[in-house]
């Protein structure tokens, strides 16, 4: 049963991260786009991680989808449709994809993965904040410290990128 | 902790605080241009710390660590970084367009540094992987900074997609290594990565993301329209001390997690470095623009770096230390000069220069002392740096890399020396006229002109990197 469900939340996210990238409507695409992280949430319900996985359903699929069609509809049309990409473009990214997915798959495959050690993973929320936190072994505080800066740092960078000149 | 344990994270615990002070006087004042200076003496103050206190230990369970060796590579980003904010001062304060965002300007410039300095730090994927994104993805705000010039907006969105692209690559192999070894701590990895198709396709991904910051060819495309369209201090903060920082890294990964796959790296790097040197130069000899002509230059340059990996040694390591540290102080000192004559004339042309030495001696003599240092010419710096290089290549005994290389030198001779043929030797009715350049950029050259001729006198400078290159 497991097996089954993985492999349809498996197909759901391939099938839409091509359909995502491959769309030629921008805002169809972030719909797509929604679709893949609702998949991917559903992976984690699967290996019962529950609290990433409602992370993933209201950070990703909720907010960060919210902000792409934001931003969407803020600077183009609605109704924009790319350019049709070149036949030879076509072809040459098809030639790349599949090369690239032929070495994966086949590197994989040919791998002897060693049975996991402990698969009981206490991931409660309380354990999974207690360790965001602190500062010994396996703790996460400095990595948390160190993603504020960044988000600072970009948000300062897109606001000096977006605001209108005065000059 | 302890205040000691604090302490550790000297560099990056100053830095961040001298980012929000400059964030700080932005908010509370309408004139920038108090913020310079005081950025600028805070600034002296950490790099020279820097030098002064050295530190050696780990912090959050192997998550940071600091080695005197790390200190080393901290103290050659933080100069660099100096010399670019001199000389990024005239640009940034005499023209008004610019005024608006200075406090933007330095704190993502500072706040990228110190993701540097995270990342060189890093003793897992995780604080690598965010050290290195804190100093890519706000810098592409500073690539298209002079937002209202086409080039300038192209090159920030080309610089943020090949970003992004190659961070994927990056966090595939990551996640891979993840996935086939259990644990993302580089002391864990240490023991127990081996040389399977799976992990070597790994290690492969990694090194072509790592390959994509400092512009190895195959992954070099990116690299010169960037360059061209960002303004001319970004271009050097990119084309120095991003590409030292990512050198940095790449040695510390290769050296200490890779080590069991070095017999594919040796390989592999040999490749990478014949086709980048080549293929770097046959660009450079065409270029017109001086700015696009030092992209391509310091693509070329950075084929030379992989010379030294060659084999594993410490003292390879401590080779390629100095070749960057010099390396940092010749591509600032050319590029101090293109950024004095940009800020204040706007040209930017080959031929723009003929006849430059008549009217500005210094700037040319500058110019021409950075020139020869890149291209390895014997009284200057840069010539020991590339033959401590060519020395390591043959004691490993690949003499064909060190054939293509010593010609790849050669031809790289030609077209700095045509540079220095037009300043100093090609006539020109109308020269560019008397530039008269202020303090800071006077101190950043300065900086520039002292490294490049004591960092090759002084045997003293590269004895010390080796003594700390043991401990890597």
């Amino acid at each position: 049963m497991e097996t089954t469900i993985f492999y349809i939340f498996a197909i759901v996210i391939l099938i839409f991260s091509v359909l995502a990238v491959t769309s030629r409507r921008i805002l169809r695409a972030a719909v797509y786009f929604l679709f893949v992280l609702l998949a991917v949430a559903g992976l984690f319900f699967l290996l019962s991680f529950n609290f990433l996985a409602a992370v993933q359903l209201t950070v990703y699929a909720g907010g960060i989808i919210v902000l792409f069609i934001f931003s969407i509809m803020l600077t183009s049309q609605v109704n924009d449709k790319l350019e049709p990409i070149a036949a030879k473009k076509i072809i040459f990214s098809l030639l790349a994809a599949i090369a690239g997915a032929v070495v994966c798959i086949s590197a994989i495959m040919t791998y002897r993965f060693s049975e996991p050690k402990n698969i009981e993973v206490d991931a409660g929320m309380k354990t999974i904040g207690k360790y965001l936190l602190s500062y010994g072994e396996n703790g996460y505080a400095l990595p948390f410290e160190v993603i504020s800066l960044l988000l600072l740092a970009s948000l300062i960078g897109a606001i000096m990128i977006a605001k209108r000149d005065n000059t | 902790m302890t205040i000691d344990q604090f302490l550790l994270m000297k560099n990056e615990i100053l830095l961040i605080a001298i980012a929000v002070i400059v964030l700080i006087i932005d908010l509370m004042t309408d004139n920038k241009k108090i913020l310079f200076p005081v950025m600028i003496i805070l600034f002296i103050f950490t790099t020279v710390i820097g030098f002064i206190y050295q530190t050696d230990g780990e912090l959050f369970g192997g998550m940071y660590r600091s080695t005197p060796l790390i200190n080393m590579m901290k103290n050659i980003l933080n100069t660099g970084v100096l010399i670019i904010l001199l000389q990024s001062a005239g640009w940034l304060i005499n023209k008004a367009e610019n005024h608006e965002n200075i406090g933007g300007f330095c704190f993502i410039l500072i706040s990228s540094l110190a993701g540097m300095c995270f990342m060189i730090s890093s003793g897992d994927f995780l604080m690598f992987y965010l050290g290195l994104e804190l100093a890519t993805i706000p810098i592409a705000a500073l690539v298209a900074y002079e937002k209202m010039k086409f080039l300038s907006a192209e090159a920030g969105t080309k610089f943020i997609l090949s970003a992004v692209l190659s961070s994927g690559i990056l966090l595939y192999g990551i996640s891979i290594l993840y996935g086939t070894n259990g644990s993302i701590l580089f002391k864990d990895l240490n023991n127990s990565v081996e040389i399977t198709n799976l992990q070597a396709l790994a290690f492969i991904f990694i090194l072509s993301g790592i390959a994509f910051k400092i512009s190895l060819v195959p992954f070099h495309l990116w690299t010169a329209d960037v360059y061209e369209g960002a303004p001319v201090n970004i271009t050097s903060f990119l084309s120095s001390i991003s590409k030292a920082a990512s050198v940095f890294i790449l040695l510390i990964l290769l050296f200490t997690v890779f080590i069991n796959f070095s017999e594919i790296w040796n390989e592999l790097l040999v490749y990478l470095s014949i086709l980048t040197m080549t293929i770097g130069n046959l660009f450079a000899i065409r270029q017109q623009n001086l700015k696009r002509f030092l992209a391509f230059s310091s693509i070329a340059q950075a084929g030379f770096i992989p010379l030294g990996f060659i084999g594993g040694t410490s003292l390879g390591a401590s080779t390629v230390l100095y070749f960057l540290l010099i390396y940092v102080f010749s591509n600032l000192g050319a590029f101090g000069v293109v950024s004095v004559v940009t800020s204040a004339t706007g040209k930017e042309s080959m031929n723009d220069y003929n006849g430059f030495y008549k009217t500005n001696r210094g700037l040319s003599i500058v110019m021409m002392l950075s020139l020869f240092s890149l291209a390895g010419i014997p009284p200057v710096a840069g010539f020991f740096s590339k033959f401590f290089l060519f020395t390591i290549a043959a004691k490993q005994g690949y003499y064909f890399l060190l054939f293509i290389a010593v010609i790849n030198a050669t031809i790289s001779l030609y077209y700095y020396l045509l540079v220095v043929k037009a300043m100093f030797i090609n006539e020109n009715e109308q020269p560019i006229e008397k530039i008269t350049s202020d303090v800071y950029a006077k101190l950043g050259l300065a900086i520039c002109v002292l490294g490049i001729v004591f960092t090759g006198l002084f045997g003293i400078i590269f004895d010390y990197i080796n003594t700390l290159s043991k401990g890597i």
